[in-house]
């Protein structure tokens, strides 16, 4: 069981009001083409594996604003202890979703190293409120709680993606920046 | 050389609007991670490594806190990548409080030095990142400097402290 990947950010898409959105790698190129939001932040370089703890933060600035996280599995590899700090420091209003295919799509589809088990790696780090949905009528069924109920919240998606991906988007990372600050009133 | 008082580094920080300290304590840091932990109005987080920490503070930022990142030299080292996209290239004035591991051992002649000691200030310059060295009490005025300077340049700014801080 799995989801089509466009399928589940239209999916979101369609439900996401007021909260942030980060993105990084091949979530970066297809966010795009069901959102166009302010409150969008594409996170792609500006530090490998790190966007949840990015993330994160902004959550703990932004207590009153939902915070989520669309990040792939191979990233998550790439700073495996930010499980362990959300497990310790991880606010009410921050949603990780998992975009699990098991490979570096972003660098042609290599196979990970490992097969782990990212929702006992969650527990085990001290995330209460996992689960993994398997198909897109359990995320759409799941969703609107996950943007209205406290967490933090740490969900794996098994993803496909059959969908030619848009090339990377090259703007300035300190537009970015700026952009979002705007967006939240800090500039 | 006596390292700087934590408390009145915590009265600075307080002074110069910091509102969180991510850190992960080393030795010579330990009387201030100690003296932050008591200071209520100090949001203090412990990531796991350094590079995680320098990527929840830029995120603290763009949402409008002031944060700290309080890490070994070691750390910087590992912390490269997020340092670099996290800070510099998108213009986060990130402050840096920088232990310098090896410095002590290494003003006292103690051998062998310690591989770390070399490499901190150069890595900084390499990095374009401002720094500027605490030691004692004499020097605290340091922190306000390269956080103005962090803010009116809008890159990273750092301190290197070569001793630990007392209470």
């Amino acid at each position: 069981m799995s989801v089509e990947r466009l399928d589940l950010f239209r999916a979101l898409a369609a439900r996401r009001t007021d909260e942030i959105v980060v993105t990084t790698m091949t979530a970066t190129l297809q966010w795009p083409l069901v959102s166009q939001h302010p409150l969008d932040f594409d996170f792609l370089a500006f530090g490998m594996g790190h966007a949840a703890d990015f993330g994160l933060g902004l959550a703990l600035a932004r207590p009153e604003r939902k915070v989520i996280v669309l990040k792939g599995d191979g990233g998550l590899l790439m700073s495996l202890g930010s499980l362990v700090t959300i497990g310790r420091h991880g606010p009410p209003n921050l949603l990780v979703l998992l975009l699990e295919n098991r490979s570096y799509e972003m660098t042609g589809g290599q196979e990970l190293a490992s097969g782990a088990d990212f929702i006992a790696l969650a527990r085990g780090a001290g995330i209460e409120k996992t689960e993994r949905i398997e198909d897109l009528p359990g995320f759409e069924e799941a969703a609107d709680r996950l943007l209205t109920e406290p967490g933090p919240h740490f969900v794996v998606v098994p993803i496909t993606n059959s969908e030619p991906l848009p090339p990377v988007n090259h703007t300035d990372h300190a537009t970015r920046v700026t952009s979002l600050r705007r967006a939240l009133g800090v500039d | 050389m006596s390292g700087a008082s934590a408390a009145q580094t915590v009265t600075i920080l307080k002074e110069l609007g910091f509102t969180d300290v991510v850190s992960i304590p080393d030795g010579e840091s330990r009387h201030l991670y100690q003296a932050l932990l008591e200071e209520e109005s100090i949001e203090v987080y412990l990531p796991t490594r350094e590079g995680e920490g320098i990527a929840l503070a830029a995120g603290l930022w763009v949402g409008g806190r002031r944060p700290l990142v309080v890490l070994q030299n070691t750390g910087l080292m590992e912390a490269g990548d997020a340092l670099r996209g996290c800070g510099i290239g998108p213009g986060i004035p990130l402050v840096l409080l920088i232990g310098w591991r090896g410095y002590q051992g290494a003003m006292e002649g103690r051998l062998p030095i310690d591989s770390a000691y070399p490499y901190t200030e150069p890595l900084l310059d390499a990095w374009g990142v401002p720094h500027r060295r605490l030691m004692d009490d004499d020097d605290l005025e340091v922190i306000g400097e390269m956080t103005a300077l962090a803010v009116s340049t809008s890159k990273p700014a750092a301190v290197v402290y070569g001793y630990g801080f007392r209470p």
